[in-house]
């Protein structure tokens, strides 16, 4: 009796956020997949009923290499990211003793930023007339304006400018939950720093280091703005290409089937990911 | 591991270590700087073990882990085997470290946590098995090879710890209060295994502890410190029965103290008023007529009848009376004023006293400890 009245009042507690997930999550996911197996008629128009048309056009060899670009773009920024932030998130939770408040905060100011932008800065910041040429043809280093936007690397600054701090915070988490002491006793057994780092350190924060690859790589297989803005929107990705099918092409059963295999795609890896963090976790236990 | 000897400690060869003048202080910023270990010098001599007991904030574990590396030393020198390594982080030290935490690498199995140091130095995979099974055999815990060490209790932790410093074969075995975190039945078992391998590796062994217990039973000598400074250094029975510094008095077992005052001395022999009785004690301290000093008397030295006539004689009146099994408590409040305390054995026939009861006290003058009582800072 007791059991089925509490269970009541959690519901009752929960109904709000209840309601408020499946209006706005649940309800709109539904309607994507609903639409993916839709069929379209000559105006752009959907036409409700169900049909695999879209999911066969979507394998399609032409379809292919914007997977696998999307997924190379993701892998890259998830490289980038980790190697650019280890060494920030060790330098706060090892060498900044009191200071490391202080960093943690600057890390995440720029995000009380609107992203939009933030990305339009960089525009600035790296345009033919931009700050960054500006300077280096005012000071004599080059007679001619760099090419930046556009640019592969500037893709990279941009998704390591919008993740650095979902990086960086998990692997701080883990690494300033180290026990100092076993440092001290890997000291004490005849390990050098570097050799400490890697046999103690680096192991121990391996389940922050995964954490934040999953932070990573998850958003940027969706990410739209920073290639279209910063690359110049011209190697298609999985971002624009749904937004071009939804808009330019106006083909919505199948920019939502393309949704509905990166949702599929990113929960598999989500899935794959935790089961080895877990597994991790287990080990450190 | 190192062959199986009985060893005594080597007192004659040069010193396993050698602290010369060593302080160190944290907050340099601070006048005047509050040393955390304050100009020690000692030597320790090699396969002995050494201890240095004292309250939390004396400096012990600070001393421990410069000798270790952890930590350098303000001003001073620390030599190993004759060589000065004041200036080498631990890890070019021949030291290992038993730490009060285990410090366990919680991500290697116990059998890669024994061969850390081994691996580290590059010992053939072949040899380091040798050496890591030898070393668990040694703490009896060979069949925990494979598990993690957060399958295991505190006890068996602590001997895994143990194993991963001996397998190196240090010439050094520093313990930083390593019973700390064990209950009283598993610390004495430990006290006894513990000492029994020292003495079976002849290893030197560095131990730090507050427990005076833990420091009579297991060491060679006691080096008893307080405030950054060392009291008073002696093997256990000179520092139980032979205290010569008011603080070594009042930290190691009960002792009564008396406040005295020196009225003259003649060879060997002063003569000193405390609680207005005068007492014939031999020394060999400098007590000039006049100085002040501490008379310290333990409550199982003290009686309630005279067994000679050299005996010192105090009155007083029964304040208290505790029975705690074999003996009994008595608190005594002397005529001028003091409290003493008393412990008599329930056989004894004049042990029961009733409260408000007048009595003498009495103690051989060979049990009365006459105590200097400026400080050694």
């Amino acid at each position: 009796m007791r059991n089925r009245r509490q269970n009541v009042i959690t519901l009752l507690l929960l109904a709000p956020s209840l309601v408020m997930a499946i209006l706005l999550l649940a309800i709109p996911l539904l309607v994507v997949i609903a639409y993916s197996f839709a069929g379209r008629d000559s105006y752009g128009g959907v036409v409700t009923g169900f049909t695999l048309e879209s999911y066969v056009e979507l394998f399609q060899p032409a379809y292919l290499p914007i997977f696998v670009n999307s997924l190379k773009i993701a892998a890259m920024s998830t490289a980038v990211c980790v190697l650019i932030g280890y060494p920030i998130a060790y330098f706060i939770a090892f060498r900044a003793g009191k200071h490391s408040g202080l960093l943690l905060a600057l890390l995440l100011i720029p995000f009380w930023i609107d992203f939009m932008i933030r990305m339009s800065s960089w525009m600035v910041l790296m345009g033919r007339n931009g700050t960054i040429n500006g300077a280096l043809t005012g000071a004599g280093i080059i007679d001619e304006p760099i090419r930046m936007i556009g640019t592969y690397p500037a893709v990279m600054v941009g998704m390591l400018y919008a993740f650095l701090p979902t990086t960086v915070l998990p692997i701080y988490a883990a690494l300033s939950g180290i026990n100092r002491r076993l440092l001290e006793a890997a000291d004490d057994l005849g390990a050098g720093p570097v050799e400490a780092f890697w046999r103690v350190t680096f192991p121990l924060s391996l389940p922050g280091v995964m954490a934040a690859m999953l932070f990573v790589f998850v958003p940027a297989m969706g990410v739209y703005a920073i290639p279209v803005l910063l690359g110049g929107g011209k190697s298609i990705i999985l971002g624009n290409l749904i937004v071009q099918l939804f808009l330019d092409f106006r083909n919505i059963p199948l920019g939502a089937a393309v949704s509905v295999v990166m949702l599929v795609l990113s929960s598999v890896i989500i899935v794959f990911y935790m089961r080895m963090l877990r597994r991790l976790e287990e080990a450190h236990a | 591991m190192p062959n199986d000897k009985k060893s005594e400690p080597d007192k004659t060869g040069r010193p396993a270590v050698e602290l010369v003048d060593v302080c160190k202080v944290f907050d340099t910023s601070a006048t005047p700087p509050a040393y955390a270990v304050d100009h020690l010098s000692l030597k320790i001599a090699s396969g002995e073990f050494f201890t240095f007991l004292g309250p939390s904030g004396c400096g012990k574990t600070t001393t421990l882990r410069m000798i270790a590396g952890f930590e350098s030393p303000t001003a001073g020198k620390i030599l190993l085997e004759g060589h000065d390594v004041s200036g080498l982080p631990a890890h070019m030290r021949n030291t290992n470290t038993v730490f009060q935490s285990y410090a366990l690498f919680p991500h290697l199995s116990v059998e890669d946590n024994v061969a850390f140091g081994l691996a580290v130095k590059r010992v053939p995979r072949s040899e380091r098995g040798d050496r890591v099974a030898a070393a668990l055999d040694l703490v009896r815990m060979r069949h925990a090879a494979g598990r993690k060490p957060s399958e295991l209790s505190g006890g068996q932790q602590q001997r895994i710890a143990l194993a991963r410093a001996l397998v190196n074969e240090p010439s050094v075995l520093l313990l930083d209060e390593p019973f700390g975190a064990l209950d009283l039945k598993l610390r004495r078992e430990m006290q006894i295994e513990v000492k029994e391998m020292q003495r079976r590796l002849g290893i030197t062994f560095i131990f730090v502890t507050h427990d005076q217990e833990e420091a009579l039973t297991m060491s060679d000598r006691i080096a008893v410190m307080s405030t950054g400074v060392v009291r008073q250094i002696d093997d256990p029975v000179g520092i139980y029965e032979r205290p010569t510094d008011r603080f070594t008095a009042g930290f190691i077992g009960d002792m009564n103290m008396l406040s005295a005052t020196v009225l003259e001395r003649q060879d060997g022999v002063v003569e000193v008023l405390a609680a207005d009785t005068r007492l014939k004690l031999k020394t060999n301290a400098e007590l000039p007529a006049g100085k002040d000093c501490t008379i310290a008397m333990r409550p199982e030295a003290l009686t309630f009848m005279r067994d000679s006539a050299d005996d010192a004689a105090f009155a007083g009146k029964v304040e208290s009376a505790v029975y705690v099994g074999t003996d009994r408590l008595y608190n005594i409040r002397l005529q001028t004023g003091e409290a003493m305390t008393v412990r008599v054995r329930n056989s004894r026939a004049d042990s029961v006293l009733r409260i408000g009861e007048k009595v003498s006290l009495f103690c051989p003058s060979s049990a009365i400890h006459l105590l200097s009582d400026q400080d050694k800072k």
